[in-house]
């Protein structure tokens, strides 16, 4: 909210300190100055004045009353010094009805007569200006300057255009319209108040006044407004018609009722002043709870452990101090107690409820630079370990090494994501945002797949190579949170490369994830990994729900619109799926505008992190030699090698340590519809030194093994 | 047989000159074979020893044998001499041309930051703990102290889900969590995504990453608070780093601060990025409202004998853009290549 510089001053005898100073001041005790800027010669200061503080500091007074207290400057409020004119009533202009007392606790309404309409003094408009308000005529331009004075909303009716001389508080009837002073139209509902005349709306109340009884150049008869409204009621109202004034803000925050008064005769005041109108007798005052007199008015008393004081700000502030500091900001020393104070609240301050609320009016007018930074003093409690970041900073980690850059990407996924999956599951499965910024956020991704895809889009003018990862959370209906690993590798043609060597059997990139996931399964702790053909089993249609909130019966992606059916595989450990690896499909990848080929791996995180351990367990390492010898196997294209891998482990029995497959080959100098596979054979014993005739006879026992296959051929 | 004496001495001081004297392997080979070939000199030396009586064969053999590896040896120096010269050209190398550059994988900003942000914490004391995304408006809201129809909840622009959640706008929700199951005293932190329903710019996104911080015991202070948040700055930041405490306004703590550190980029004379004061905000902060703790069932205020703490988050973008100087909060989620190389 801004503020003039000059209005401030006006409430002070002495000088204020320069803008620039007393904006440092303010931010530091009160609230961030957020702009000073320079205007005529005068500054208006853009003040971040916090809702909590709306009901008093909506206002130059407020503020005022803040420099005094921070500053000890004293203030003097304007003067509003009324003079009726006895031969005129108030009550034979205007007659007040509040319908709803709740909606509406308070309406004072005063009549000032023999007005005359035109421009504001030089010093009211420039004021407004500066807080940026646009000069009308007098009458309004004070009803203005009187609510940024006081922080009570005001405003001005032409007493002569009120049908029936009524002003009635009430709700909006269906189908009731009112046209605004700035001439827009609005529908009124049952849940809008307004202010109407006998016929209809005048004004919507605590928002803004109706175009019909507008001041004029001609008007002679004043009805001023000053009234409190139901924050509730004026905030859904102002939503209901999306219009938001300096007056709804006010109200929707909640304001003193008690304001209502001094607001008016200011503006009454000002009226006689510089409109020369006549003040007719009487406040006409709706204000049904108000207390019968002044002496029992309840105003809040809280008691004020000093004791608390100190153990809360953690300095101990004395006594006289702590009184000062409250008198400034206006609150009454009731009691005064070796161990606690009774506080009495202005009604002004809405904000004060709790011994908590004094403590902070204490502590930042004392100012929390003077306390000292002091250490706890606590049990020595050693933090408990969690066990998800560990496990997420192992695995980046582990990617990391493996050369892969990890992502962050948004939580959410557009409309049109969704249709490029092609997601075989009814839209229920998906978690839909109801209020999103833009397409890209319509609904939360169900899989992290498809931002990662976009990043290889967006990165490929660039790079030709990618390998990335995220670790994240997805969302899958009703309300299921799980975090997966996803990653993925590219490769994308060089120029003159043939398309057929990239994707040829030997499936490069595809190797290449496989031995990331046999890496990153190893280093976690995980044995028994295997791939497995991917068959739709039930158990993709239903996720399982590790780290959910809620059970999910929905169904899942379909697998078959993301991967390549012919490269992809379950990542299994022991019986359990735990995630997937596969080439994207063409289709997607052509929809996405990505050359080349991507391999993505996706794995459940949860399940991963509950197979992970830390246990490691060293091998001793023999101290006889170990002895190596090649076998080639030629057999046909469809034969697997884990088959052929099995069938040398099994006949080579414990003297083989490892067989290592180290090329596959098809093509030239090879019969077609075979390949050939050539293997590292690793011979060692713990306990003694194999001999070469060992070696061979072991040797010759695979060979045959192999060959009882007639159409395996071990080549010589 | 003097003679021969004559010969091995006068022998040994030619071969010596001729070895010294040899250019290149070539002569080197040639004079092996003058000296030490089937037919060389020493060799046809050792031959006709077999016709001497013993006793004199026993030395002369001794000392053409001497000789023999006495020349061997000349001419394996010579010889890896000459290796040597030719080494020292042939493999020069230029040290100002690059290294090779080795395929590196890089951890995200955001994920080393959080790493730095937890390993400070932890060594004080705080356990790191977590919540989920998705909220209930009693957490993220309620629980907070923030009132439904009251503008405070204006403060926080919001995602709401068709499923009848919303995406939490701050982790503070996790501080409620975690006391409805935990007994006070506690310290601890929660890192963690947090949305926000706004417009994007240099400065403002849609999606964060918070880290949340909560201290609960008989005699926490706004003093404690100070000594804890300033030694993470020091440590996070440098040594030399100055902040503030100014009054702000959260409805779940009472009193409520804002945190503001010097200016990195000026060193607080003012810039741009701290918009000419010298400070910019980093956290929100304050002592727990004592609904918060009726709302978790905690009893507030000690001297009716309950619990009294403080809370505070902050933005891990806005730490992450101060330490590195990032001038763009998208950049984070933007999986530009070009920009996580860098770290």
């Amino acid at each position: 909210m801004v503020f003039s510089y000059n209005w401030l001053q006006s409430f002070f005898k002495k000088k204020l300190p320069p803008p620039k100073e007393l904006a440092v001041l303010l931010t530091v005790h009160f609230a961030e100055v957020e702009e000073i800027r320079k205007e005529g010669k005068d500054f208006a200061l853009d003040i971040d004045v916090k809702p909590s503080r709306a009901g008093d500091c909506f206002s130059h007074l407020g503020i005022a009353r803040e420099i005094s207290a921070i500053t000890g400057l004293i203030y003097r409020s304007s003067t509003s010094i009324i003079r009726e004119n006895k031969n005129i009533k108030a009550k034979d202009f205007v007659r007040v009805e509040v319908k709803d007392k709740n909606a509406c606790p308070r309406y004072t309404a005063r009549v000032v007569t023999d007005v005359k309409v035109f421009p504001s003094p030089k010093w009211i408009r420039e004021r407004l200006k500066v807080c940026g308000l646009r000069p009308i005529n007098n009458i309004v331009d004070i009803a203005n300057y009187g609510m940024l004075e006081t922080g009570q909303p005001l405003h001005a009716f032409d007493g002569e255009k009120l049908a029936g001389k009524k002003i009635i508080v009430r709700f909006a009837k269906k189908r009731e319209k009112i046209v605004t002073l700035d001439e827009e139209k609005y529908d009124l509902n049952e849940d809008i108040l307004v202010i109407a005349d006998e016929k209809k709306p005048v004004a919507i109340a605590g928002i803004k006044g109706g175009k019909l009884p507008e001041i004029d150049n001609k008007t002679k008869i004043v009805v001023l407004e000053s009234a409190n409204f139901n924050p509730k009621v004026i905030r859904k109202g102002s939503k209901t018609i999306d219009l938001k004034t300096d007056a709804s803000w006010r109200f929707e925050h909640g304001i003193d009722p008690n304001l209502t008064e001094i607001g008016i005769n200011r503006a009454a005041f000002l009226i006689q002043k510089i409109a020369k109108g006549k003040i007719a007798k009487g406040l006409i005052d709706f204000y049904p709870q108000k207390p019968p007199t002044k002496i029992f008015f309840e105003a809040k008393r809280i008691k004020l452990d000093l004791d608390y004081v100190e153990r809360l700000l953690g300095i101990k502030i004395p006594l006289k101090e702590i009184k000062n500091i409250l008198k400034r900001l206006e609150f009454g020393i009731a009691e005064v107690r070796p161990q606690h104070l009774l506080v009495e609240v202005p009604t002004l301050r809405l904000d004060i409820s709790i011994p908590e609320d004094l403590i902070e009016e204490i502590g930042r007018i004392y100012g929390y630079q003077k306390i000292k930074a002091v250490f706890p003093v606590s049990a020595l409690v050693p933090p408990k370990r969690n066990f998800n970041i560990f496990w997420e900073d192992l695995t980046k980690n582990i990617l990391k090494e493996a050369s892969f850059t990890e992502v962050y990407n948004y939580s959410f996924v557009s409309e049109k994501d969704i249709s490029i999956y092609q997601l075989d599951q009814p839209k229920s499965a998906l978690i839909e945002v109801e209020n999103p910024i833009s397409l890209e956020q319509e609904y939360l991704r169900p899989s992290l797949i498809p931002n990662l895809l976009k990043n290889v889009a967006k990165n490929q003018k660039n790079f030709r190579e990618i390998r990335i990862f995220e670790l994240g959370k997805i969302f899958q209906a009703p309300r299921t949170e799980k975090r997966m690993l996803t990653g993925l590798i590219t490769r994308t043609l060089a120029k003159g490369e043939d398309e057929t060597l990239v994707s040829s059997p030997t499936g490069d990139a595809f190797y290449q994830m496989k031995g990331v996931i046999d890496l990153l399964l190893q280093k976690l702790g995980i044995s028994n990994i295997w791939y497995d053909e991917y068959q739709p089993t039930p158990e993709d249609y239903n996720p399982p729900t590790t780290s959910s909130h809620s059970p999910s019966g929905e169904l899942a992606p379909s697998k078959l619109s993301i991967w390549n059916p012919k490269i992809c595989a379950e990542i299994k450990v022991n019986h359990e799926e735990i995630g997937f690896l596969g080439e994207t499909s063409q289709k997607i990848l052509g929809d996405l505008k990505i050359e080349g080929k991507v391999v993505v791996f996706d794995i459940d995180f949860e399940k991963l992190q509950r197979l992970s351990s830390e246990e490691t367990i060293y091998q001793p390492i023999s101290r006889f030699p170990a002895a190596v010898r090649d076998i080639a196997v030629l057999v046909p294209l469809e034969i697997r090698v884990e088959e052929v891998l099995n069938k040398i482990e099994t006949a080579g029995g414990i003297l083989v340590k490892d067989v290592d497959l180290f090329d596959i080959y098809e093509g030239e100098e090879i019969p077609g519809g075979k390949k050939n596979l050539a293997f590292h054979i690793i011979y060692q014993a713990e306990d003694r030194t194999l001999s070469s005739k060992e070696i061979d006879e072991i040797q010759q026992k695979i060979i045959k093994t192999l060959e009882e296959n007639p159409e395996w051929q071990v080549r010589k | 047989m003097k003679m021969v004496k004559i010969n091995l001495k006068t022998l040994k001081n030619r071969v010596q000159k001729e070895v010294e004297k040899a250019l290149d392997l070539k002569e080197l080979d040639e004079i092996f074979k003058k000296y030490l070939g089937k037919r060389g000199e020493i060799t046809r030396i050792l031959r006709s020893l077999e016709k001497l009586p013993k006793a004199k064969r026993v030395k002369i053999g001794r000392e053409a044998n001497e000789l023999k590896n006495f020349l061997r040896e000349k001419m394996e120096q010579k010889k890896s001499s000459f290796v040597k010269t030719t080494e020292d050209k042939e493999e020069w190398l230029d040290i100002t041309a690059p290294g090779q550059k080795l395929a590196l994988g890089h951890l995200h900003p955001l994920t080393q930051v959080q790493r730095k942000v937890e390993e400070i914490f932890q060594t004080m004391g705080f356990s790191v703990v977590e919540g989920p995304d998705m909220e209930t408006e009693w957490y993220n809201f309620d629980a907070l102290n923030i009132p439904k129809d009251h503008p405070a909840r204006d403060l926080w622009d919001t995602f709401y889900l068709k499923n009848g959640l919303l995406l939490r706008t701050h982790t503070s929700p996790v501080q409620v969590r975690y006391m409805e199951k935990n007994n006070p005293p506690l310290r601890i932190i929660v890192p963690g995504n947090v949305f926000r329903h706004e417009a994007t710019d240099s400065s403002h996104e849609f999606q964060l990453y918070q880290v949340e911080g909560l201290m609960v015991d008989k005699k926490v202070s706004v003093a404690n608070f100070k000594a804890i948040i300033g030694e993470f700055f020091r440590r996070f930041f440098r040594n030399d780093i100055k902040f503030r405490l100014r009054p702000d306004y959260f409805p779940f703590t009472e009193p409520s601060f804002d945190i503001g550190i010097s200016c990195l980029v000026c060193g607080g004379k003012g810039c741009l990025v701290c918009k000419g004061t010298g400070w910019v905000e980093m956290a929100g902060a304050g002592m727990v409202h004592p609904n918060v703790f009726k709302n978790a069932g905690l009893i507030p205020n000690p001297p009716a004998g309950g619990w009294q703490g403080w809370a505070f988050g902050f933005g891990l973008d806005r730490l992450a853009m101060m330490k590195y100087k990032i001038n763009d909060i998208r950049l984070f989620r933007s999986g530009d290549l070009r920009f996580l190389n860098q770290f």
